[in-house]
């Protein structure tokens, strides 16, 4: 069996993802939006989201709308792949599991 | 290694995010939708109080006008939200739509120009009501308060004022429940 990728196991980058992959490739979702979403802090979020940058499992743009900073962050090709894998885990681990009942 | 009772969990936490991004997609189309309908409501109402004559043209114009919005935000939020929300489908369901309609009105009730006042109104909200079973309950929300409105001014507001009072509750309910749905998304 595949082993669990470490990197989005944690709940809240496992949400960060499955937001993210919700979307189609190219689009990505405002720092805000994915707060409201996640239901994280700032601070929380901000600090998952760099451990999924350094991953290379996310995409972060910063730039300017008018005078707002705006963050968006879209999930990169090796994102989804990782992303895609750790999901089929999880259906092999709860297929193992009812196979064993 | 997780066991399949947590597995089953984090997928459903997955599945439940995935939920909340359809969600958050459709309010943001709709919420920009609702606005712009809502401030052609106000327009119609009041254009059809200060000129009734001309109400039948100016009501084409504003539901035709509103199904070119629809699909212009709809094209142009494609690319920031991914969600085709107007194809071949949307546009006959507005033509079907508009068709049971007209034969509602014109053949089989005859109906006045207050009758249609509520009509279109109710009728419209009715959709919000069945959107409100798929999309969110924001929908509901929305389509149960201005019909219950749009009946309160129906039995309670006599004369032309009822066209000021539905520029008020539908016009203006379609905007404030946009910018709430943009609030809340």
């Amino acid at each position: 069996m595949a082993e669990l990728d470490d990197v989005i196991h944690q709940p809240l980058r496992l949400r960060i993802m499955a937001a993210l992959n919700a979307l189609p490739s190219s689009v990505g979702l405002e720092f805000s939006r994915l707060k409201k979403l996640t239901g994280a802090t700032d601070g929380n979020l901000g600090a998952h989201i760099e451990t999924l940058a350094k991953a290379g499992y996310v995409r972060v743009d910063k730039a300017f709308v008018g005078k707002k900073p705006q963050t968006t962050v879209t999930a990169s090709a090796a994102g989804r792949g990782a992303f895609a894998r750790h999901v089929a885990t999880l259906q092999e681990i709860i297929a193992g599991g009812e196979g064993e009942k | 290694m997780i066991d399949s009772k947590e597995a089953q969990a984090a997928l459903a936490d997955i599945n439940e995010m995935v939920a909340r991004v359809r969600q958050s997609r459709i309010y943001d189309i709709a919420s920009q939708i609702m606005i712009v309908a809502g401030v052609m409501v106000v327009a119609g109402n009041i254009a059809s109080y200060v000129a009734p004559r001309y109400s039948t043209y100016i009501w084409i114009s504003i539901n035709v006008l509103n199904v070119i919005a629809a699909a212009v935000i709809s094209v142009l939020s494609y690319r920031r939200t991914g969600v085709r929300a107007f194809d071949y489908r949307v546009l006959s369901a507005f033509l079907l739509f508009f068709g049971f309609g007209i034969l509602c009105i014109s053949v089989l009730g005859h109906f006045g120009w207050r009758e249609m006042s509520v009509f279109w109104p109710t009728y419209f909200m009715l959709f919000y009501c069945l959107a409100g079973l798929w999309f969110g309950r924001a929908f509901l929300t929305i389509g149960l308060s201005i019909t219950v409105l749009t009946l309160v001014g129906h039995f309670f507001i006599g004369g032309a004022l009822f066209l000021l009072w539905m520029a008020a509750v539908n016009g203006g309910g379609l905007i404030l429940s946009g910018f709430w749905m943009r609030w809340g998304e």
